[in-house]
């Protein structure tokens, strides 16, 4: 019943994802009538396909009913989506819990040895968060597409008569190439605001050629410009703008954060500050925009990447006062930026850091979708590769300071954490979701061991490959595929062939993101990564280099996969060479960005910052490693641990599973092949466990007769009346003795209309 | 608190002022000297002495100096900044000393040692937080969690060590944060137990299948 109830809900999935692709991002209206209109011919058409395959109509309908009661209760809840985005929601979640119940099933009850079974229940923790972590991602596409009301969203900000506070913009710069501060400085002081200064900060630039150039173009500009040089100041780019609040002009209430290389456009201050006359207030986020994408698939792919996160996930976030402080083009209350202590010098994301104690004290914040000035993206994958390194590990840094905050019992620990629901749901899930990139490696280096073991003859189970659980996930992974795109091309308005661009510059990056995370689990203080140095002149080679392990895994999965299904050509062994070049392909693509980034030439070396200890990619990568290791030696015992003699009686609660084939099987004639006639008239059981129990009854607890073992072929002389759980009665070879072989442990070949039923 | 002043300065202190009101700095300064010699810890006396110095340098030295010894005063922190902006104009290299919780010590270009005010909040920095009385009941806790990932067997035995580890420290606990940080890691090792049960009976049932 549950695997029909699974296969049901995933046609009900597919059907309302589907609509939504369509038709999702058109309908800008709301209408309670139409949502149950629909919810109902989702439902209906699901149980239709249902019906004429697998279905049993009690439980059709039963299962319905709870669909529909389900889909009401959403349609109830998120009044501000339309109804393509209330149903798909209602169902994903549906069809996400019967998976999770159903592996859930599969991991208790399939019959491994103890070592299979700690593995298996592992495995079964990672795919459920993962599982977890696509909902959320789903939750978000749907929220920013299907969203027809906005109750924070504010396109431009009304002026407040006579409202002109001072603001104190500060440009922290790092070894930065003068004609890049340069155009900031210049962009600054056209600014159409009458009422502030510039303060530049350089810290720890140690060449005075490249510093002093500053403090000349701050004179020439004015005296609301003024340079700052800090040496030898701790605390990175944080240390020095906490340093840069205390030269801050006495009078100044906004700081606003500028990073070096943007260029701002002169409504700036003028279009954001009126933000503030609201007390609560504390502060306004803007877009990052590049202006140095040209065209070419890395850097317009990189372009759109960035992109993405302001796109949807912040007016996602602002819609519940959950936006971070991105660093760049966005202004903030000094006073609350000294109530709370400054940046934490500690933490590599600061800015992100500090928005989370902001909102912690009931503080509001405001998004205002429109860029307002453009900056430099990193021009190699290098560059890129290092800066989401660098992210990620600050992600990790503020879920590993600020876990508790955001925990369900916050409140009670902390009276004075006023973190609504929503905002402590954002941050968690914003870390959190940095994460997935490790699951992704780890789904990756199951599928290479599988396909290796497979390769070897040497079966390792943690958990049957049933049908069901080869088409299910693949089903989830094509859906959120097409939902990644999906929302790509309906936010960033762009192509089809761009938005798959664009999520494979995502993916690419992965394996960065990897090292990030283990690396902020297991270091206490920032690093930031080091790629391998090249002893080539060779521009190609070094690109290659810097994606060296990108490129390792990828055709090691590709690889496997090819090598998994040359050897033995069946369907499953087709799925898994599928699965494997689609991981494959994610990491390949790291290597291919890197080589199309060297069309990119640097107008100027803008380095990415480099804050705390150097880490080496070698080095980083030797905790990866290392678990590999460790996974290959588990693994190698388990090959060598007994599998259940017989098969244990409690794997009769394990969910049967339901073949597509099955009802063709029942009525399918004998095909007419060259082979002998008999061989096909008779039916064979050919058992394909380990060994397996044959019994007295067609039941798990049924008195043992004798035991088969893998690979023996049995005549099948008569079966039990349930097509979806079937019991052979075979013939015992040798002997006249007949027993009840479990359909589960045998494969089955002959037409089972020829098979009386006992 | 602010510590009383030196009776034996008081008058000397009066002087400098009104000498300084006067305009006559030359003698203000002399008279000011002699007071920040008898009484070196006297904020006021380096305040004074700071109006009547003859450089920016050395009026930013007294500046610093007093706001060191007292970072309430309002006027020394008003002047000190102005004093380090007119300073910055001129050479904008400062190197870090050392910091406090109050103030920065840096070291201008011209080698002058310079306190600078810090104006915000003190937080105290992530890593160098005090472990809280509740952490190790946490790290029980999470070895419980691991447990109940290796077949369970392990959680059955640690989640009730952290329940009691939990309830013992209850007694020690001082604050409320704790003592409700206490009941969750309780609620939590109640419930891992709970879970491992099952999960242990899946994993040892298959040592006798």
């Amino acid at each position: 019943m549950l695997v029909r109830a699974l296969y049901l809900s995933a046609i009900w999935f597919a059907l309302s994802l589907f609509a939504t692709l369509i038709l999702g991002a058109r309908l800008r209206r709301r209408d309670s009538g139409l949502s149950l209109l629909w919810l109902g011919a989702v439902i209906l058409i699901g149980n239709l396909v249902a019906t004429f395959t697998f279905g049993r109509f009690f439980e059709i309908f039963g299962l319905s009913f709870f669909a529909f009661v389900f889909g009401l209760f959403w349609i109830v809840r998120l009044k501000d989506w339309n109804v393509f985005g209330q149903v798909t929601w209602a169902m994903t979640l549906i069809t996400t819990g019967l998976f999770v119940f159903y592996t859930s099933l599969l991991t208790a009850f399939s019959p491994l040895n103890p070592l299979s079974f700690i593995f298996a229940l592992i495995f079964f923790a990672l795919e459920a968060i993962t599982l977890l972590m696509a909902l959320a991602h789903m939750h978000e596409s749907l929220d920013v597409v299907c969203r027809i009301r906005w109750h924070r969203l504010v396109e431009k900000l009304e002026p407040v008569p006579g409202y002109m506070p001072m603001v104190s913009l500060q440009v922290p710069a790092y070894n930065e190439p003068i004609e890049v501060v340069q155009k900031t400085l210049y962009s600054l002081a056209k600014l159409n605001y009458p009422n502030y200064e510039v303060l530049v900060v350089d810290n720890n630039t140690p060449l005075q050629e490249t510093w002093r150039p500053l403090e000349e173009i701050c004179r020439e500009l004015g005296p609301q410009f003024h340079c700052l040089h800090l040496d030898q100041w701790p605390g990175y780019k944080s240390g020095a703008l906490n340093f840069a609040v205390t030269q801050t002009d006495p009078n100044a209430e906004i700081i606003g954060i500028i990073d070096a290389d943007y260029e701002v456009d002169p409504d700036f201050l003028r279009e954001l500050v009126p933000a503030f006359a609201d007390p609560q207030v504390a502060f306004v986020q803007t877009p990052q925009d590049y202006s140095d994408h040209h065209g070419d698939i890395f850097s317009e792919s990189t372009y759109r990447g960035y992109k993405y996160f302001f796109e949807v996930s912040m007016p996602s976030r602002n819609e519940r006062n959950a936006i971070i402080f991105a660093g760049t083009m966005g202004l903030i209350r000094k006073s609350v930026l000294e109530e709370i202590g400054g940046w934490d010098e500690w933490c590599i994301t600061e800015d992100a850091e500090a928005s989370l104690r902001i909102l912690k004290r009931g503080y509001q914040s405001l998004y205002i979708n429109r860029a307002f000035g453009s900056g430099l993206m990193p021009f190699n994958f290098e560059g890129l590769k290092k800066q989401r390194f660098r992210w990620c590990f600050g992600g990790i840094q503020l879920l590993k300071k600020h876990w508790e905050a955001l925990m369900p019992w916050a409140h009670w620990v902390d009276p004075e954490n006023k973190l609504t629901q929503a905002q402590r749901y954002y941050y968690l899930v914003g870390g959190l979701g940095w994460f997935s990139d490790v699951f992704n490696l780890l789904f990756a280096f199951f599928l290479v061991l599988g396909a290796l073991f497979n390769l070897l003859s040497s079966p390792v189970q943690i958990r049957p490959l049933t049908d069901t659980i080869l088409i299910i996930p693949a089903v989830f992974l094509l859906l959120h595929i097409l939902r990644f795109l999906w929302v790509l091309r309906n936010r960033l308005k762009v192509s089809l062939g761009m938005a798959v661009a664009t999520m494979y510059n995502f993916f690419s990056l992965g394996w960065a993101v990897t090292l990030a995370c283990i690396q902020g689990l297991v270091q206490r203080e920032g690093v930031f990564l080091r790629t391998p140095k090249s002893q080539t002149s060779s521009k190609a080679w070094r690109a290659i280099q810097v994606t060296q392990w990108e490129t390792a895994i990828g055709l090691l999965c590709m690889l496997s996969g090819l090598l998994a299904f040359g050897s033995d050509q069946n369907w499953r062994t087709f799925s898994l060479c599928i699965l494997l070049f689609w991981q494959g392909s994610l990491y390949v693509a790291a290597p291919l960005y890197s080589l199309l980034s060297l069309n990119n030439q640097a107008p100027l070396e803008v380095p990415v910052m480099d804050q705390g200890r150097p880490v080496l990619e070698e080095l980083a990568a030797r905790w990866v490693v290392a678990i590999c290791m460790f996974l290959i030696a588990a693994f190698s015992l388990i090959a060598f641990l007994p599998a259940p003699t017989n098969l244990p009686d409690y794997v009769r609660f394990l969910p049967i599973d339901l073949s597509p084939q099955e009802p063709e099987l029942v009525n399918s004639e004998p095909e007419a092949t060259a082979t002998p006639a008999a061989s096909l008239t008779t039916p064979i059981a050919t058992v394909t466990v380990e060994s397996a129990n044959c019994r007295a009854r067609p039941r798990g607890g049924a008195e043992r007769i004798t035991i088969l073992y893998r690979g023996q072929e049995l005549e099948i002389v008569g079966r039990n009346d349930d097509v979806i759980n079937p019991w052979w009665y075979v013939k015992i070879p040798d002997t006249n003795d007949h027993c009840w072989l479990w359909g589960m442990t045998a494969t089955m070949t002959g037409s089972m209309e020829d098979i009386p039923i006992r | 608190m602010q510590p009383k002043i030196k009776p034996e300065v008081t008058p000397l202190l009066e002087e400098v002022q009104r000498l300084v009101q006067r305009g006559e700095r030359e003698k203000a300064y002399q008279s000011s000297l002699r007071a920040t010699s008898l009484a070196p810890d006297e904020p006021l006396a380096w305040y004074l002495r700071a109006q009547a110095a003859p450089s920016t340098e050395e009026q930013l030295m007294c500046l610093s100096r007093a706001y060191s010894l007292d970072s309430t005063a309002a006027d020394t922190k008003k002047e000190l900044r102005t004093a380090i902006h007119g300073l910055l104009k001129q050479e904008p290299f400062l190197a870090y000393v050392h910091e406090t919780e109050e103030f920065y010590q840096v070291r201008s270009g011209r080698d002058l040692l310079i306190n600078i005010p810090k104006n915000r909040v003190f937080e105290r920095p992530y890593l160098r937080k005090a472990r809280g009385l509740a952490e190790p009941a946490f790290r029980w806790l999470t070895l419980s969690l691991l447990a109940l990932f290796l077949g369970g067997v392990g959680a059955v035995l640690l989640a009730p060590f952290t329940a009691f580890q939990a309830l013992r420290l209850q007694t020690v606990s001082g604050s409320r944060s704790d003592r409700i940080r206490l009941w969750i890691v309780f609620s939590l090792s109640v419930i891992i137990w709970l879970i491992s049960i099952p999960i242990s009976w899946l994993f040892l049932i298959r040592f006798y299948p």
